[in-house]
């Protein structure tokens, strides 16, 4: 065996003197043929004669040598590369295009795999990630809701789908103490939640049963970067205080990096390494009271254990809830939700479509390089027929011509590649903020896998038709000499045709999707929002309950911070509200009673609640409609009062006047106190960008609701930035261990909310020009070699007659009759893909008429520039030279 | 002109291993060797020699070296190795078996 190796690896490696040696040796053979004959009596030249009869093919006994030696296949394919290379470097022009070409598409291919790689197909880095779900309630009101504490106690401690259970809700903290305070992302969380996701701590432990108790809550688990950028990555952290919320924390834990938030819905925060503190969740008050609902769920299921059957099972288990506690745990669904679609099901929509358009693109490339590869198999014709004259097999010349779509394919592949690193940095750049793992997006091991599978594929795809079809070639016509009429079959012609009509009609799908993407983005952009988004500054801030411990001194803050801001130059009026439009923000109100209304029993009645101070409505340049804004008269002690969006009105007080009109969420009210009068109402703020309105909503005057997590707005004269350091300072001398967080503009809030189809539109977009480019260049080869070909016809008709502008039209004719058929195939095809994208589009229907006829326009267009060029030179055909050459 | 038969499959490695027995030949030798020995009835096609020494050489079961033919031309000897003697004589002997066993169908059928 080892023997073996050695000779084959020999035999390769001195290739040229074990060649040498065998040509060596059979010319001895030879020679010692011819000397036998002759002394048996024959002449030089008969016995020269016969021994080369008798010897038969040289080169045939030197092939099934090579073949003896076991590296024929080996060396049939240097060969071939060597051959192909010769090939293509002769044919700069060529080669260049279909490398450049395929390099695009492939990379744009790579590009976008290594997204779907990184974010679809890559595991979840937790223990087990199939098995971990998440868990949610449902109800007609709220499809998707997070739970009530007792709730997932009960749920914890019936099931039996579950090796273990955890909860865990938004608390973002205050850190001070050394340098300025800062805001850090924190969540409550059960005991078991590191368990449950399956990663220990590096340092330390996580929360106990122990910690869920009231007061034993002053503990912290804190994140790797917090540890190493706070802590001097202390290895006796464990035990240190840490001042949160202006209280003493026990750090008792540090989390290893690459500890990932699974994400969550209730005051949302992006999946990722986003979470810098763990606090102790814990479970006080009274546990008969089931209508808060604020913390979310998350399990392992036990191995076996499918999530259908988990789902029944805590379906059961909130059947039994109900019975105990039919006012708060009735009329709810559990979902059971794989962790996996949780975190990226909403992005897989969008990345099937880019890697199917993108998809596209490769295949347009594929069909262009084919079509290349035939008119250059027409013109490679001799050639190819003085090898099958030779007696190469046909095999071989299949072979030969395969290695060299290889060759460009595969190089293409690499100079993809090359651009798919820039590709996915600039990709990864331009996505959505909150973007799942967009930091698990590199170019990898799978991605190179990927490139040179595609390459490989993409070579075989487009080099196999032309490679065939050209080793049909017939030795005897392919020999004629004059290659100037050598009829190129019938066949050959329809199927280029072909190939371009396909590649227009690939075309046009992708034109019609990146049309269907920019009317969307554009409706998205045009669409009223329900607030004046320019000019305004917004920040948040976080009162420490320790300091701020009543409704005075929390009012009075905001009031302090408004006036302050009001005082400085440029600022037009500034506010507080408990959210800003479109930032994840969902607090409901349900069952109060309306005044002088009978509440149906199965018609509860529901709105969003918010917060806010005076200034909020002005500085957010949302419209007041009837009654008036806040006041600063509004405060504790005084009339109940709240201001409506116009959705409330038209759904409590249809047709009336709402200003005076009263609520309650008493449900025996006695006194005035009891009751909230509706002292204004505002405008529609849309609750998503692309929503086709808002819920009914109201506020609460922030001076007697007394929130304490607040979110500034400070509208400005000219750039709200330049207010930035003003709103610092203007906190800081308030309080200086307050931190300043989310400084950012409103626009920048409403940009992000467009960032997810500006996305798809700029890559669709892109791979739409991409596409037509090609197919134009497509239209353009297969016009411009059927010219050539005709050049001597048109030169006749020239001679008898015709004039320079017929030939013109006679040749864009030809090009518009390849790009009809095209335009109807590609138009079929969107039609019928149009479904797909539904869930991405908005306000814009997958049969647009407007796009279909810039797309078809746009292609007609892009078809006579194609073939304008060799129109020119038809049109300029030379009767003469025709003449003289038939 | 003597009546030449085709060679049997797989019978061309022996007879290449045991014209090397008594020393070491050149290809053409091993062919005229074969064809002399034979009576003329068997006869190597050079088309299939060189393949089949190849073959031989890459198995280890003989080894080539350049020398100097009876008329002082380069010429590529072969010769058998410790391998190749085994390896001729199991052939042998297997080819021996085969005959007999052949023979003995023929005779008692």
């Amino acid at each position: 065996m080892l023997d073996d190796l050695r000779y084959r690896s020999h035999a390769l490696l001195h290739h040229k003197q074990v060649e040498d040696e065998l040509d060596e040796e059979l010319r001895f053979h030879f020679d010692k043929q011819v000397e036998k004959y002759r002394r048996s009596g024959m002449s030089e030249e008969e016995a020269k004669r016969r021994a080369r009869l008798a010897f038969g093919g040289h080169e045939q006994v030197k092939e099934d040598c090579r073949e003896a030696r076991g590296t024929s296949f080996i060396e049939l394919t240097l060969d071939d590369a060597r051959y192909a290379f010769r090939q293509l470097v002769a044919n700069p022009t060529f080669t260049l295009v279909m490398v450049l070409t395929l390099a695009l598409s492939i990379g744009a291919n790579s590009a976008i795999f290594s997204v779907i790689n990184g974010v679809l197909l890559k595991r979840l880095p937790y223990a087990q990630p199939e098995r971990l779900v998440r868990i949610f309630l449902s109800n007609n009101e709220y499809p998707k809701f997070p739970l009530n504490p007792w709730d997932f106690l009960d749920f914890r401690a019936r099931n039996h789908s579950f090796e273990s259970m955890a909860a865990f809700t938004r608390g973002d903290v205050q850190l001070s103490g050394e340098g300025e305070p800062i805001r850090l992302n924190g969540f409550g969380i059960t005991s078991g939640y590191f368990r449950v996701l399956g990663i220990h701590p590096q340092i330390g432990r996580e929360f106990d049963f122990q910690a869920e108790v009231p007061g034993n809550g002053l503990q912290a688990v804190i994140s790797d970067r917090l540890w190493r950028t706070r802590f001097g990555a202390d290895p006796n952290v464990i035990g240190r205080k840490v001042t949160l919320n202006m209280q003493p924390f026990t750090v008792i834990g540090v989390m290893p990096r690459g500890t990932e938030h699974p994400g969550n819905v209730y005051h949302s925060l992006a999946y990722g390494e986003s979470v810098d503190v763990w606090w102790p969740f814990s479970f006080g008050g009274n546990s008969n009271q089931r209508g808060s609902h604020f913390i979310e769920g998350i399990a392992r299921l036990k191995p076996g254990v499918s999530v259908e059957q988990a789902k029944a099972e805590v379906n059961a288990v909130m059947g039994q809830m109900a019975h105990e506690h039919p006012n708060g745990d009735s009329g709810w669904n559990v979902l059971v939700i794989p962790l996996y679609s949780e975190v990226v099901g909403a992005t897989r929509q969008m990345l099937l479509v880019l890697l199917g358009a993108v998809g596209i693109v490769l295949l347009i490339a594929c069909v262009n390089a084919a079509n290349l590869l035939l008119a250059r198999a027409s013109a490679r014709q001799q050639e190819i027929a003085v090898r099958l004259a030779m007696g190469a097999p046909r095999l071989r010349v299949v072979r030969q011509l395969l290695t060299e779509s290889l060759i460009i394919s595969v190089t293409g592949g690499a100079l993809g590649l090359g651009l798919a690193f820039g590709g996915v940095r600039a990709l990864v750049a331009l996505l959505p903020a909150d973007f799942p793992r967009a930091h698990d997006i590199h170019v990898s091991g799978p991605v190179l896998v990927f490139t040179l599978l595609v390459s490989v594929l993409t070579g075989i795809l487009f080099g196999l038709a032309p490679a065939m079809q050209a080793s049909r070639t017939d030795p005897k016509q392919g020999l004629k000499h004059n290659t100037r009429t050598t009829t190129t079959s019938r066949y050959q012609n329809r199927l280029r045709s072909a190939l371009v009509v396909a590649e227009v009609g690939l075309a046009c799908v992708l034109l019609i999707g990146a049309g269907l993407m920019l009317r969307t983005l554009l409706n998205l952009i045009r669409l009223d929002p329900g607030f004046q988004e320019d000019h305004v500054l917004t920040a948040s801030i976080s009162l420490p309950h320790n300091r701020y411990n009543s409704g005075e001194l929390t009012a009075q803050f905001f009031d302090r911070l408004a006036a302050k801001m009001n005082a400085l130059p440029g600022v037009e009026s500034a506010g507080a509200g408990s959210d800003l439009p479109w930032t994840g923000y969902d607090e409901n109100a349900g069952g109060f009673n309306i005044e002088g209304k009978k509440s149906e029993a199965n018609q509860q009645t529901h709105a969003r609640y918010h917060m806010a101070t005076a200034g909020y409505f002005s500085a957010m340049g949302i419209p007041l409609l009837q009654g008036r804004f806040f006041t600063e008269g509004d405060k504790k002690g005084a009339p109940q009062v709240i201001i409506i969006n116009h959705a409330m009105a038209a759904k409590y007080w249809p047709g009336e006047d709402a200003i005076g009109k009263r609520i309650t969420f008493d449900d025996n009210p006695k006194k005035d106190d009891d009751w909230m009068r509706v002292v204004g109402v505002v405008g529609d703020v849309k609750d998503q960008p692309n929503s086709p309105g808002a819920e009914p909503s109201f506020w609460w005057s922030e001076y007697q609701a007394s929130e304490p997590d607040m979110s500034i707005a400070v509208r400005t004269k000219s750039d709200p930035r330049q207010v930035a350091d003003g709103l610092r300072n203007a906190v800081h001398s308030l309080d200086p261990e307050l931190a300043v967080a989310d400084v950012k503009q409103m626009n920048q809030v409403a940009d992000a909310s467009i960032s997810t189809p500006r996305f798809t539109f700029v890559l669709v977009g892109l791979f739409a020009g991409l596409a037509i480019l090609l197919a134009g260049i497509g239209a353009y080869g297969v016009i411009a070699y059927t010219v050539a070909q005709r050049t001597p016809e048109f030169g006749l008709r020239v001679a008898l007659g015709a004039q320079p502008g017929d030939l013109l039209r006679m040749v864009l004719t030809q090009s518009v009759r390849l790009a009809v058929p095209g335009i109807v195939v590609g138009v079929t095809l969107a039609m019928s893909l149009g479904r797909v994208l539904q869930s991405l589009l908005y306000g814009v229907h997958p049969a647009d008429p407007i796009i279909l006829i810039s797309v078809t326009l746009l292609v007609l267009i892009v078809s006579l520039l194609a073939s304008y060029a060799p129109a020119r030179r038809a049109a300029l055909a030379d009767p003469m030279s025709t003449l003289r050459a038939e | 002109m003597t009546e030449k038969i085709e060679l049997p499959q797989g019978t061309l490695d022996l007879l290449i291993l045991r014209t090397l027995l008594p020393g070491a030949q050149h290809g053409w030798a091993i062919s005229e060797r074969v064809q002399q020995v034979s009576s003329e009835v068997l006869s190597i096609q050079q088309g299939s020699l060189y393949p089949a020494l190849h073959r031989l050489e890459r198995r280890g079961w003989i080894k080539s070296r350049w020398g100097t033919s009876d008329n002082n031309r380069r010429a590529k000897y072969y010769e058998l190795t410790q391998r190749g003697r085994n390896q001729l004589e199991l052939e042998t002997e297997a080819w021996r078996k085969l005959t007999v066993a052949v023979e003995q169908v023929l005779e008692g059928a």
